[in-house]
């Protein structure tokens, strides 16, 4: 047995074994610690003595163990009075119990939700999930989102407590409320993703390992929620967009922008699965903004070169992603797109207009995209500060190095 | 008649169990087995003469939860026992014609090397109507 593949194993089972601790006995955030203890437990002790027969089983149970001499230790610090927690019963909870079992599955999203709860800020969302559902340390979080560890745990100890204040019960949101905190699940997904694809900060472009949890994690809600579209179309966006990476930066580490990228170096399997999964999705039932997303990503992989992309039916896919939701970076690139079709004037406008949106008119994006519109329509003095002025609005160096080059190119 | 009889132990009683260090003289491997063992084969005799009903072991004390109404608001207090509080730790439910045959067999779940150890029996109400009567 490999160090990696009990890494994998182990990373597949601790959802499921929190689920269980949680179910059975409760207390969300100890037990989330229990778990933990036991994942490097196993990841100590398989690899040299060999795997259990049955591995989960092994887990839940040193898990269980260890969050009984966990509480008892808790029970003795504090005063009885202070572990009082008030619960609200939901009316639907004294309905009869569902038809069928609980299974591991379910945990696995139960616990989904409760890391995504709307209670918690994002950064807390993201660091939580991160954890109790990908089984990541909090040292290897602490690394991938480039903070001291003290801060990441007491980022996760803060999130733990306030889920476990607020009383929320291990259980399957019901109706309506499911749907609403199924959204916030996929944006999490997709905000991790995303901090992978595209690092806000840092001295690297790619946090890969951020994407591929993310792309983990996603396929394991669609596994779980096959029928669901937007998980499907989450799912095939993020691997349409993460098919590009090859391409997405030079040998020296600098951004490459879609239009020059190599476009043989993208990865073909990613973009098959992806079209498939957009194709099986966009038919059934309403369309969300992740499959819409996804079938731009798929144009724009399907595509033999910039030129020969079919723009225009981009630019439709973002004008009905437009009428969805009032999202500034969606009509910065419904601009680029129109830009493409009708010339870059034409995408000049419509960037006038995003220049009065307040929520992204000082984003280094917005100049970056003038500054490419700018320089496709033959004004370059005009393109060389609009490059400088988006330069100076991004923490990435990457892309600093990226505008400042596009800039040097033009003078 | 069907009777339960009741079996109870403390935190530290779990952790002898566990093999863990308490206060109290530590138990065996083998010990423990031995007990196992017994416990297994007399319920194993009750089952066969057709008397037996149900047994069960319950988790640590500090896995309990107690659950009270305020203003009728349910507030849960968390695993409320000291360590050294002696709690319902097991159960064994029979069925017999007579009190007194429940309480030989009662006395046969107390463990002989344990000074101070005890069971407790209550006699189990079939109906609402046994509690008017």
């Amino acid at each position: 047995m490999t160090v990696d593949r009990v890494e994998d194993l182990l990373r597949q089972l601790a959802p499921q074994v929190l689920g269980a601790l949680v179910r059975r006995y409760g207390h969300f955030d100890t037990a989330e610690d229990a778990v933990q203890e036991a994942l490097l437990a196993a990841a100590t002790q398989w690899p040299t003595d060999g795997q259990p027969d049955n591995p989960r089983a092994w887990l839940i149970t040193v898990a269980s163990r260890r969050l009984t001499d966990l509480l008892r230790g808790e029970q003795a610090r504090r005063r009885r009075e202070d572990s009082v927690a008030q619960w609200t019963l939901p009316e639907q909870w004294l309905a009869p119990a569902a038809d069928r079992p609980a299974t591991d599955s379910d945990d696995t999203l139960i616990l989904l939700f409760m890391c995504c709860h709307p209670s918690l800020s994002p950064a807390a969302q993201i660091a939580l999930t991160l954890r109790a559902v990908g089984g990541l340390t909090t040292a290897e979080i602490a690394r991938a989102f480039l903070v001291p560890e003290a801060t990441m745990t007491r980022r996760i100890t803060r999130a733990k407590q306030r889920i476990k204040d607020s009383g929320i019960p291990f259980g399957m949101p019901s109706g309506a409320e499911r749907a609403e905190r199924l959204a916030v699940v996929l944006h999490v997904l997709y905000l991790i993703f995303n901090e992978g694809y595209a690092a806000t900060s840092g001295p690297q472009l790619h946090r890969s390992e951020l994407s591929a949890e993310a792309i983990r994690l996603a396929r394991l809600v669609h596994r779980l929620l096959p029928d669901d579209s937007e998980v499907a179309g989450l799912l095939g966006l993020m691997l349409l967009t993460d098919a590009r990476r090859p391409a997405r930066t030079g040998p020296d580490g600098a951004l490459v922008p879609m239009a020059e990228q190599n476009r043989s170096l993208w990865h073909a399997g990613q973009i098959a699965e992806g079209i498939a999964l957009v194709t099986a999705a966009l038919p059934r039932g309403v369309t969300g903004p992740y499959q819409l997303q996804a079938a731009i990503a798929a144009i724009h992989d399907e595509a033999p070169s910039a030129e020969a992309t079919d723009w225009p039916q981009i630019v439709a896919l973002y004008e009905v992603l437009m009428r969805l939701s009032d999202n500034p970076v969606v009509a910065l690139n419904h601009a680029v797109a129109v830009a493409m079709v009708r010339g870059p004037e034409a995408g000049l406008d419509l960037l006038e207009k995003l220049a009065a949106d307040e929520r992204i008119a000082d984003d280094h994006r917005v100049y970056a995209v003038r500054a490419h519109l700018l320089e496709m329509s033959g004004d370059h003095p005009a393109a060389v500060a609009a490059y400088r002025a988006a330069a100076d609005r991004t923490t990435s160096l990457p892309q600093q190095r990226y505008l400042h080059t596009r800039a040097a190119r033009l003078t | 008649m069907k009777y339960m009889i009741l079996l109870y132990g403390s935190q530290q009683d779990y952790d002898v169990l566990a093999g863990k260090p308490t206060d109290k003289p530590p138990m065996s491997a083998e010990d423990i087995a031995a007990m196992h063992a017994y416990m297994g084969s007399y319920h194993q005799k009750l089952i066969e003469s057709g008397e037996f009903v149900d047994a069960r072991g319950l988790t640590a004390p500090v896995h309990a939860r107690r659950v009270q109404l305020q203003n009728r608001t349910p507030v849960v207090t968390d695993g409320p026992y000291p360590e050294t509080q002696e709690v319902l730790a097991g159960y064994t439910i029979v069925e017999f014609e007579s009190f007194d045959r429940a309480t030989e067999i009662a006395a046969g779940l107390v463990n002989p090397d344990a000074p101070g150890e005890y069971v407790d029996i209550r006699p189990v109400i079939d109906g609402i109507e046994d509690l008017v009567a």
